[in-house]
This record gives C-alpha cells, structure tokens and sequence, in this order.
C-alpha cells in the first residue's frame, strides 16, 4: 500500500499521524481514502497543495498515478518570486 | 461626466534638435522634456523610473550632458541639441556601447539600459580610458535592478577598449 | 567559471549568442507597458486613503465628475463582491477598497480624464468620509491579546476556523526529539534577528492601457510576469468571461516577483468600459513603493544544537513574517525554505500575522532571505565557537540526495555540496583576507516550481524556425528558449525567431515566477521540438523514398543509408507536398522541478567612525543544473547578490505611527548603485536536473537568499558583533559598536 505522508500542519487533521498506509492508485483516491479516515482531511489536502513523489514535487496531484509502494509527501502549495 | 473638455490650455512652441533633425512641437509649460520626447515626438526610449531624478532611466544628452530629462521643463529644450538613445547608433551601425552592452549580456529586463548608454557615451566622450571606480562613479545616477552592474561596467570598459583602438 | 560534471557535448545549449530581442533594447525600440498610446486614450488617476484603517462610510463624486476632461470615474461599489474564498477576491480587494480602507495608499476611486493632469486633479476633488479604526503595524501588535482586527475578513488559512484573525497561517514543523538533542548537546546558540520591509524595486512602475470595446471585448496591454494571470485575475476581479479578455504582453521593465499579481487593469477595464474610450493607467514610483510589492518584514528566534566536532544535531525556532493586510502564504512558503542541512531533531513554527500595510507580493525566492539570514547567522556562530572553517562545518551537515527537507519529503539530486565545494577550493576563498577586511560565508536554497507551460514551433518554408512561447522576457529567456530549440532541431540559433506571443496565440502558460520560464516553457519547447523531429524524418523518408525506420536525424539533417543527408531546409521547401505545414504544439504540466543551491563569499571592511560597510569583493557558486545561457545565468546570480546585499544594507521601508510610508522615493529608498558594489565573481556549478531534459534546475530566486548572512557574518568577524537586524545601515552597525 503506498503510503500518505503529513507535513506537520496536517497532523492535526489526523489525529496527530504522521505516516498512513491507505490503498490507492493515484494521489486522488488516496486523499478519498484518507477522507474517509480522517474526514476534513481530504479538504485540506486538495486546497492547492502538492505533492512530492519518489522526489518530484508536482503541483495539483490529484490523477497522479503511484506505486503500489510508493511514498507520497503533502506538502504546502508552492508560489515563487 | 463633464461637458466642459474643450478648456483650452496654453501651450508653448518649442523648437530644437532631437538626435540631429530639426523639430517643433507643442508642450504644456508644466511637461516635463521626457513626456514631450515620449508623447509628442513618439521617443519612448528614455523611461519615467521615478520621475525625481533618482533613478537615470530617463537620460539624455542636452547639448552635450547628460540630464534627467524628467526634471526639465520641454520649454526649457527650445534652441539645445538633444540626444537620445535613439540617435546613438550611425544608421544601422551600432555604437560600440551597444555592442558591447548586447555581447556582454548588460541588459535583462532592458528598461533601464537606454538611461545607461546614454550616461556611458557621455562618460567616454570625456574620459576614453576610465578607470572603473571612475564609471562606476559616472554610472551612479542610472540604477539597474537587474544585473547588479557588473555586466554593464565590463560592457563600459570594453567598448572604452574599442573606442580607443577605433581613434588610433 | 562553470564547474560541471559530465554531460553530453552540445553545440547550442551552453553557447553566449546575443539575444534575439537585444537589438531591440539598445537602439530604445523595444515597447515597454508605458511606451504604448492608444488613439483616443484617456489617463486614468488614482484616489489613496490617506488613513492605515478606515472603515469608508461615503464616497461622493459629483463634484470630480463635472471637472474638465473627466470622463468616467469609478469607486469600488462599481465592483462585484466576491465570494470569501474565491483566490481572487483580495486581488479585487486590494486594487479597490470596498468597506474599509486598509492600508495608507489603498485605491478608494478612480478616474479617467482627457490628461493625466485632469484626472489627478479630479481624482484629487473626490470627497470620503471615514471613520478611523485602529492600525496595526507590527508583528508583535497583530499578534499581541487582544489585538484590534487588520481585515477582519481574515480566516487562519488550513485551520479549520471560521473566526476573524489575524494570523493568515500558523505552519508547525516537527522531527525527532528536540529537547533531547539540546539536553545533550556541546554547543548550544541562540538569537533574535529582525529584518525590514523592502521592495522588489523594478525600475519600470507598473503600466497598462485597456480598450474595452462596444461588444464587451477588452484588449488589455500590460507588463506583467504572466499575460494569462494578468487575464484570469480581471476576468475573477470584474467576474467575467475569460473570453472576454485579450492580454498583449509589453516587454517587462523587472518583476522579481512583483509582477506575479495584478494593480491596475480591472480599474482601467471598468474605466473604459464607462468612457467608451481606451484607458491608460502608469503608477508613479510614490505609488509604486506605497501600494505594490513589498517584501514581508519578519521577526526569528533561532536556536542550534551541535557537538564538538560540528554535528548539527537540532534546531527549534520561531519565524513570523508580517503580510500585510490580506492573508498570504508566506508563512507556509518560508517553512518550505528551510531545507539545507540534516538536523536530525527539528521544531520549528512558522507565523504569517496581517498589518495594515500593503498586501505583500513575492519577491524572489519569497520568504526564504528572512529565514536564511536568522538560520546562516547561528550556524557561523557555532562555527566561530568551535572554531572550525564555516565551509567545513556545512559540508559536515549539507543535505544530499533522499535527505530530508523541512516539509518531510526527501531531496531528489542536489548540488549544495559541489557549490560549498566550489568555494572552498575558489581563488577568492583561498586568498587571504586583506588587511583590515573580514571574510563571510553564507548559503541559500530555493525549491523551484514547474506548473503548466504551452510551447508553438513553426517551421518556415526556407528551414528557419519560430518559436513561440507564452513566457514574457524577463532576463534573456527568448534567447533560452532558441538555444534549446537550436540544439534540438539542429540549426543556427539566429535562424530561429523566439516570440512571446499574446493569449490568443499562444496556449495557456502560467505566470513566470519560481524560476519556471527555462525550466518548464524550455521543457515544452523540446518536447515540441522532439515531435517536429520525428514528423520530419517521416517527411524525409517519403522525399527519399525510404523506410520510416531507416532516416536518423544527425546534425539538422535526414540521414539515411545510401543517400545524400538531406537537410531541414531540403524539407520544409517540399513541406506543401509531403502533408502540408511543419508544426507542433506541446503544452505539459512540469513535474520534477529541481531546487538549487548557492554558496557566498564575501570580504567587507567596516569603517568604525561612521558605521559603514563596504563589499570589497564577492564571490557567488550556485547550482544551476545546466546553465543554457550562461551570461544570464551568471546575470541572474550577479542580481539576486546585488538585490541582497540592498536588503542586507540599506533598504527598508519607514513608517510612522500611522502607517504612512516616510521614504517612498529612490532618494529615500536606497537601492544599490554601481558605485556601492564591486565586480560579482561567478562560478556556475552544473549538477544536471535528472528530470529535465537539458539538466535545467532554474536559478532566479536562490541568489537573493544568502547575501545577507554572508555579509551579517563578515561584520561579525570584522568587529566581534553580531549584528541581528536588518539592514545593517550605519547607524544601527555604529550603535552596536558603541556597545561592544
């Protein structure tokens, strides 16, 4: 199962985990998946945020395919100068 | 809205040399030469940065020095000689300041270098072999927020290099 | 200099050719947002609060609307509401005040007359009734108890709460056990550290003219980072049909960031949608400074762990960042930017808290300068404590590959090590240090973004190329964009036209910010490059009559066994015959941009009768990837110093008590001049980007990170003070050696 992983922020949407295997084949059903777990916590984690897989950080995830082992890290919606 | 908008203004005729041609044109007593360079004749080289003479984008040569033209009145310019960036380059030929600014990479965003040129040209004229502390001192009045001069003060010593070589 | 590992050979990328829009910018040719006039324009005139915060109880018109030349006068109940939680309304907000005034110099009408003149005039002749409501102006004032509202529209972003705050985010970073490490640490450093507003300081003030005509179409002429934000923004702001809307990039005088948002054109839209007439809108540099940009002021505890031999076992801390008075991420952002070194043990939060100041707008590598100068200072002096080499120290705790960064995701392939590297061994860092000079070092880091590009080539009938792209030139990237296409297509570089083309010409390109336009626009000029390849050998095999498998494409040339190379040019002449015109569009979203690193050396001399502190020389190494266009990229690392030893030196905004800005001029606000600065010595370092085609990384944003511990580090072994608030201007550097 590929694994969710919350930046600090996020813990607290979740009852305070940090690293949580759910089934899914693309980053959107895994946010279902955590949705249904920890509901609100899928609102926080399509609210413009990224995520950074196998170490590419890519920005509106959601069809993203991954791994059956994959790791997925949320992390916070990117802007530059 | 307002239906009275034929206010006359009075305007002043003013009559000069831009880049080396003969010209006339109507300017409020309160435009500055940059706006009547820019709006009248159509000269959108020299830029309004600041409009207090702080920043240089908006140099020009008056009959020989340099100045900011967004602190001269346009009625001032009646009877000067007035160069532009325009009228720096000789027909399709660039200055060497040109050359050296596009081979050395002196400009990024670009806005700031007609100021710039202007303000070297005038510093060569004077000194063909300056020293950098003295262009970086003639440069002072130009900001540039893109390249941190150092482009731009090596693009000023080279066409110093080419200029002298070219008089020899 | 460029230090690179191996890579293929290119004959393109790599190469210093003149960029294809310079001639243009030194003959004064080249259209910049304010060089435009439109037939029949009107000028269009701001009126400011006067006020830090102020609820506007009436706004009358009357008498502005009969004065000379007025043509059309606009207030903020000519906008539409939007929804709280659209993105857009506090862009809506900010360009026209609507309830309340929120900041000196927020727009509270507008007006559009025959002159520039009239239109301040009568700008000038509105009249407003406020009722005055507390400022708050610091971080320590907004987040104090009790605290009177900034904009009570404000919600604490990704807090599941719906009561008015202050505080836009509260970002919380945690790893391992903190209080153990400290517990058993060697050496333990603590600080404070403030820094100032500044600006991004683009010399060209912002710009537009706007031509709404009969049928409600609006052609919109703007400088800007990104032509489709500037779109999507009116359109969200007036709620209309994108559509609707035609944005014609100008050439851009500097962005840095602040030109990533949007001023002026919805107000000059809704201008001359009432005049009927094309408007024209330039800021002043008063108001460039008053209500544009700035940069957050911030406010850091930072406090380090490490052993006797330079282990860096834990940091904790606390970084706030003063926003401005609408919510902004640049508490979120400045959490992402900490990222350097391994720190085991980690705690850390992270405060983005609204002032009744202007909104705040990103300005290069946005958020990460604050936390680098409070992080750098600590880690040199634990390096001074220990008395080890500020290099060695770094190197012991830099992050490489699968390292963790701050937000918990591992580092893909970095370069910080070849850049602490490339300084070590550098003839500046080797030199001794002049009498009387101290030496500094500092280090900064930026994540870079990808996001969505589109990318047209054409080939033309006679083998030349053009390029089109939907990225504005900012520092040279036409020239980028061209190399690239060169390398691919294999012909001259000056045989290929690159061209920033409009939102109808062009497919959707985000804004440039990120250090994105070389990375993700010159990802989706190869990719369509790649595919015209490929159709190019087909066209090939059927002119010489052979198996699309058997032609190779060598060099800009169709090769096939047995047969006369046959050359781009030989197939775009037969182009009409063998299918019709060359041509692909590529557009992607980028994954897998690649962060870069820098590592600064300076040497300063502090004069200690008059507080100053002059660089005598500065030597830069950053990580570009590959450097496509070396002189700009070199241009890129030379201007992001020189913006931060400004930060580091002089710039800052002052206000008074009321929030009124006090320097907002170039006189005032005191950004570098040649003859502040010295030379800015280079050395590019290419640790290739695996996720991008040619390696690119991006290399805008680190440069402005680590100048202003680099120098903080110098003066402090220049006069054995640490200096902890910026800028380091003469007086606060002679007040702390009065201390001393």
């Amino acid at each position: 199962m590929p694994r969710a992983h919350l930046m600090t922020p996020l813990r607290r949407f979740a009852d305070g985990e940090s690293v949580i295997e759910v089934e899914g084949a693309t980053v959107g059903e895994m946010i279902v998946e955590l949705d249904r777990l920890f509901p609100g916590l899928g609102e926080m984690l399509t609210m413009g945020s990224s995520a950074a897989v196998d170490g590419l950080i890519h920005a509106e995830p959601e069809f993203l395919a991954v791994e059956p082992d994959a790791d997925v890290y949320f992390v916070a919606p990117l802007t530059g100068g | 809205m307002s239906e009275n908008t034929t206010t006359r203004r009075s305007r002043t005729h003013v009559s000069c040399t831009v880049n080396g041609d003969q010209v006339d044109f109507l300017a409020d007593d309160g435009t500055s030469l940059l706006d009547a360079l820019r709006d009248e004749l159509d000269l959108t080289g020299a830029k309004e940065g600041c409009g207090t003479g702080d920043c240089g984008a908006c140099t020009v040569l008056v009959d020989g020095r340099i100045n900011c033209s967004c602190l001269m009145f346009a009625p001032e310019a009646e009877g000067c000689d007035i160069v532009t960036v325009e009228g720096i380059a000789e027909g399709d030929h660039l200055h060497p300041l040109q050359q050296t600014f596009l081979e050395g990479a002196a400009l990024q965003c670009g806005v700031c270098t007609p100021g710039f040129l202007v303000s070297a040209k005038a510093l060569l004229d004077e000194n063909p072999d300056p020293t950098e502390t003295e262009i970086r001192y003639a440069l002072a009045g130009n900001l540039c927020r893109c390249t941190g001069y150092d482009k731009i003060v090596r693009s000023v010593q080279e066409a110093a290099v080419q200029l002298r070589g070219a008089a020899r | 200099m460029t230090i690179t590992e191996d890579r293929p050979a290119y004959k393109w990328v790599g190469t210093r050719p003149i960029r294809h829009d310079g001639y243009d910018k030194v003959v004064g040719k080249a259209r910049f947002a304010a060089d435009r006039n439109f037939p029949g324009q009107l000028h269009g005139a701001f009126l400011r609060s006067p006020h830090g915060h102020a609820r506007i109880l009436a706004i009358d018109t009357a008498a502005a609307e009969v004065m000379p030349g007025v043509k059309a006068v606009v207030t903020g109940a000519d906008f539409p509401d939007l929804p709280v939680g659209n993105p857009e309304r506090d862009t809506g907000i900010n360009l026209m005040a609507r309830d309340a005034a929120l900041y000196v110099g927020h727009v509270v009408a507008a007006v559009a007359a025959s002159t520039r003149a009239e239109a301040e005039a009568a700008a000038a002749a509105i009249e407003v009734r406020y009722e005055l409501l507390p400022v708050v102006l610091s971080i320590d004032e907004s987040m104090a108890d009790g605290a009177p509202l900034a904009n009570p529209d404000n919600r604490t972003a990704f807090s599941g709460s719906d009561d008015p705050s202050n505080l836009a985010t509260v970002t919380p970073l945690e790893r391992g056990d903190v209080d153990a490490a400290f517990e058993a640490a060697d050496v333990v450093v603590e600080r404070e550290f403030d820094t100032a507003w500044v600006h991004q300081g683009y010399i060209e003030p912002h710009a537009c003219v706007v031509d709404v005509g009969p049928d409600g179409r609006a052609d919109v002429w703007a400088s800007s980072q990104g032509h489709f934000r500037v779109r999507s923004q009116t359109a969200a702001v007036l709620d209309w049909d994108t559509a609707r809307i035609k944005v014609t990039p100008a050439e851009i005088g500097g962005g840095f960031g602040g030109k990533t948002t949007i001023y002026l054109e919805p107000v000059a839209a809704l201008l001359s949608e009432k005049s009927g007439r094309p408007v024209k809108i330039v800021m002043t540099r008063d108001e460039v400074l008053r209500a544009t940009g700035p940069a957050p002021a911030s406010k850091s505890r930072i406090r380090i762990a490490a052993t006797n031999d330079g282990e860096l076992t834990a940091i904790d801390g606390w970084i706030g960042y003063a926003v401005g008075c609408t919510n902004d991420m640049a508490g979120f952002v400045g959490a992402m930017s900490v990222a350097s070194y391994k720190f085991p043990n980690l705690k850390m939060e992270f405060v983005g808290a609204l002032t009744n100041t202007p909104r705040s707008a990103a300005y290069r590598a946005p958020s990460a300068p604050q936390a680098a100068f409070a992080i750098e200072s600590v880690i040199d002096e634990i390096a001074q404590a220990l008395d080890m080499d500020p290099i060695e120290l770094r190197l012991k705790n830099a992050v490489v590959e699968g390292d963790l960064t701050s937000m918990g995701g591992p580092h893909p392939r970095v370069g910080f090590v070849e850049c602490l590297e490339a300084i070590r061994d550098s003839e500046h860092y080797r030199s001794s240090v002049p009498e009387g000079a101290a030496r500094g070092i500092g280090t900064g880091f930026w994540f870079n973004i990808g996001e969505q590009s589109s990318a047209t080539v054409n080939l033309n009938e006679d083998g030349t190329a053009t390029v089109i792209t939907g990225s504005p030139d900012i520092g040279g990237s036409r020239a980028s964009m061209a190399l690239m296409a060169a390398e691919e297509l294999g012909i001259d570089v000056h045989r290929i036209t690159p061209v920033v083309a409009d939102t109808e010409s062009v497919g959707f390109t985000d804004v440039t910010e990120g250090s994105r336009a070389t990375f993700a626009t010159g990802m989706a000029v190869v990719n369509a490059c790649r595919e015209l390849v490929e159709e190019l050998k087909a066209r090939a095999a059927t002119i010489l009559g052979v198996g699309a498998d058997a032609v190779e494409w060598v060099d800009g040339a169709a090769v096939a066994a047995d047969k006369d190379p046959l050359p781009l040019a030989g197939i775009t002449a037969k182009a009409k015959g063998t299918g019709g015109p060359l041509t692909v569009t590529a557009s992607l979203n980028a994954g897998g941009a690649g962060p870069s690193f820098a590592v600064h050396c300076c040497d300063v001399v502090v004069d200690d009768e008059t507080g100053r502190v002059e660089v005598l020389r500065y030597t830069t190494a950053q990580d570009a990837g590959t450097a496509i266009h070396p002189s700009y990229v070199e241009g890129q690392m030379q201007g992001g110093t020189a913006q931060g030893i400004g930060w580091a030196l002089n710039e800052e905004y002052v206000y008074d008590d009321d929030g009124t800005m006090l320097n907002a001029s170039f006189l005032d606000y005191r950004v570098p001049v040649a003859s502040d600065l010295p030379m800015i010595e280079t050395i590019i370092v290419e640790v290739p980007n695996p996720a991008h085609p040619y390696g690119v990384r991006g290399v805008g944003e680190t440069g402005i990170v680590p100048p202003m511990a680099t120098i903080a580090n110098a003066v402090s072994r220049a006069t054995g003070v640490r200096l902890s608030s910026l800028p380091m201007s003469p007086p606060k550097v002679l007040a702390a050696l009065d201390e001393r």
